[in-house]
């Protein structure tokens, strides 16, 4: 169902969200650069920039204590975490880009083990995505099978209209009950139209192919070319919607301190290195090789999908120029 | 057999070590007991899976369960200090507290071995996964047929559970064959020398209705594996341990891959045929 929501009864549905104690996650100014970042009143939302990092943050932090320890005497104990720490949050202005990977996380933080610091807030969050109108040259949503306009993995999906304000259409119980309780500041779409949705300038490739060759060249010379640019900063994981590998690790002294998840990147060369010595990944390529088999190959194999949405960010901000829309076309065409 | 029960499957329980035994200089075996009476009767565990193991304040460990699952009311882990974990746990004196997440991963299909010979080939501080094995084995003797067991190290300082294979030397239902590297021989040494493959090939088991277990340093596994083929041994009749890095244990932080294969998930143990199915990234 389709309703129309007007600029200024947006600001008001925002402001009311925020009152009533919800925690309101949106794309925001920090320093002069957009995060999604929690509101404190709704004239602070940034709609028209991409922002930075992307919105998986808001389930999986960078940086998430998971335990904490004390140590009197001989006796040590362990705090379990508060569930008071997962507020209620709506997650608004979310990229389709974004809104897509967060199915991808899903199925990661749940299958077999269930990791509820993710499975928590994604519970306690409702996702208010936002149609792109414009792409720069790095977007490459439609490459993977994604689009301006794409509706996954969001509860709510904004469309800005011509002379303002949007068209929304809830897509799930958590969209809809939303919608339904702000049922006032909602009217019929009727008459008002969406601004021409953005266009971004890549074909689709064909993932089948990709995946194929994938398949039986892990073994291969042109890794060596395809990789070789890599500095192992591990930007891209870091700016990745879908990029989700942690470390564990402790904070403190022995006699109290917390244990965290910290994000992680497979790029770096610490990330495979055992004790020994020995280093499966010893080499950048091969660090990097696994990067693109994992999005394209490992995690199609587990959960039949690709860990990619085309948001581009990596490519923004490669120190070394890396393309990973175009080495996956190129892939795709060997 | 996954404890799902923990809502966060971070927590760790808690454990006293009970007992502090050294193996070499740099290798500690920590006898542990869960605090916890309930998880102390709860805890159960197959030969093969691991734990992660943690120094608070420095962090988590992985390694091998390396007692056996038919010895009730404490678990064993031996490590080699390497680190920062390793280094704090070491610190730990009886009666501290640490803490053990787990168990983890696959383990030997054990019901499988029931009625075959038994082949186990360890190399210096890879005996763990396999002593666990052995033992769970030795405690249902009558069910399989001969155990052979070969055990190599640098030196006869390098080796593990010095006492146990003492007593596996003494029993007459096994026979172990233990080796030091060429040079690594002292005066009193009453076993082999020379490296591992060598002596498994001139001890010479037979292939016929028997099963292998090769855990050992990356350069021995290598080694290893040709002569076991030439001994006769099919690659679904070996059966390894993969030691990728870990951190979660859970599937989740992406660090135990390879290829496609989780480590933790799918292994840590493997035969032969699936290791060579495998990428070379382990
Ligand atoms: C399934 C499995 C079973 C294992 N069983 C045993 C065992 O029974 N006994 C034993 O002594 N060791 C075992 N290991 C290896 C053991 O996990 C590492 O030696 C240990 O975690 C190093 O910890 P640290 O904090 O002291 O070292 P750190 O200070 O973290 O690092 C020291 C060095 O070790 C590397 N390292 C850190 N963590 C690991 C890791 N998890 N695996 C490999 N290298 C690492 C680092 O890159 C660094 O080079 C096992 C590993 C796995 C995956
Ligand atoms: S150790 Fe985390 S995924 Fe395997």
């Amino acid at each position: 169902m389709q309703k129309y929501l007007s600029q200024e009864n947006f600001s008001t549905l925002l402001e009311k969200l925020i009152a009533s104690g919800k925690r309101v996650v949106a794309p925001k100014l920090n320093a002069g650069t957009v995060l999604y970042e929690p509101l404190k009143n709704p004239a602070e939302i940034v709609i028209d920039r991409m922002p930075r990092r992307s919105g998986k943050e808001a389930f999986f932090p960078i940086c998430e204590e998971i335990i904490s320890y004390g140590k009197e005497g001989q006796k040590v104990t362990v705090t379990d975490i508060d569930p008071a720490r997962f507020p209620e949050t709506v997650l608004v202005g979310v990229r389709p880009c974004d809104a897509a990977a967060i199915p991808m996380l899903d199925a990661v933080f749940s299958w077999d083990y269930r990791d509820e610091f993710f499975l928590e807030r994604r519970k306690k969050t409702t996702v208010v995505g936002m149609a792109c109108t414009e792409a720069d040259d790095a977007c490459f949503c439609t490459a993977v099978g994604l689009s301006p306009g794409d509706p996954k993995g969001g509860d709510i999906l904004l469309t800005q209209v011509e002379g303002g304000g949007y068209l929304c259409r809830a897509q799930s119980e958590k969209g809809e009950a939303l919608v339904a309780a702000h049922a006032a500041l909602f009217s019929e779409p009727d008459g008002h139209k969406s601004l021409p949705l953005a266009e971004p300038q890549t074909e689709k490739i064909d993932l089948q192919k990709v995946k194929k060759w994938l398949d039986t060249n892990f073994e291969h010379p042109d890794w060596d070319s395809i990789a070789t640019r890599c500095v192992g900063c591990g930007a891209c994981a870091f700016v990745c919607p879908a990029c989700h590998c942690f470390d564990i690790v402790d904070e403190g002294t022995e006699k109290s301190g917390t244990r965290r998840k910290n994000w992680d990147a497979c790029g770096f060369w610490k990330f495979t290195h055992h004790a020994s010595g020995h280093n499966p990944r010893d080499l950048q390529p091969k660090r990097y090789r696994n990067r693109i088999m994992h999005k394209f190959k490992y995690y199609d194999d587990k959960f039949g999908q690709r860990l990619c949405t085309g948001c581009g960010r990596c490519i923004r901000l490669c120190p070394a120029g890396i393309d990973i829309a175009a080495i996956v076309e190129d892939i795709s065409k060997k | 057999m996954c404890d799902h029960t923990n809502k966060n499957i971070y927590l760790p329980y808690l454990a006293t070590v009970e007992e502090i035994i050294d193996e070499t200089p740099d290798v500690r075996t920590l006898r542990l007991v869960f605090q916890d009476e309930k998880v102390r009767d709860s805890f159960n565990f197959r030969a093969g899976q691991f734990c992660e193991y943690s120094a608070f304040g420095a962090g988590e460990s992985t390694f091998c369960i390396a007692s056996s699952p038919t010895r009730k009311g404490y678990i064993e882990c031996c490590f080699r200090s390497v680190g920062r974990v390793t280094e704090a746990l070491r610190r730990l004196e009886a009666g501290e507290t640490m803490g053990v997440r787990g168990p983890y991963g696959n383990s030997f299909p054990i019901e499988d071995f029931f009625g075959k010979n038994l082949v186990f080939v360890a190399g210096g501080i890879a005996l763990p996964p396999l002593r666990t094995l052995i033992w769970n084995c030795l405690d249902l003797r009558d069910k399989f047929g001969e155990i052979t067991i070969v055990y190599g190290a640098r030196t006869e300082a390098d080796m593990v559970y010095k006492r146990e294979l003492k007593e596996w030397q003494e029993r007459n239902d096994v026979r172990l064959v233990k080796t030091v590297d060429p040079g690594g021989n002292g005066s009193e040494w009453d076993g082999k020398v020379g490296f591992v493959p060598t002596v498994l090939e001139e001890t010479a088991p037979l292939a016929d209705n028997t099963i292998a277990f090769v855990c050992g340093p990356p350069i021995m596994i290598k080694f290893t594996l040709p002569v076991l083929e030439k001994l006769g041994f099919s690659d679904g009749k070996v059966y390894t341990t993969l030691e990728n890095r870990m951190k979660c244990g859970l599937g989740k932080c992406g660090r135990c891959n390879v290829g496609n294969v989780y480590v933790c998930k799918d292994g840590p143990v493997f035969t032969a045929e699936q290791v060579k199915r495998m990428p070379m990234e382990f």
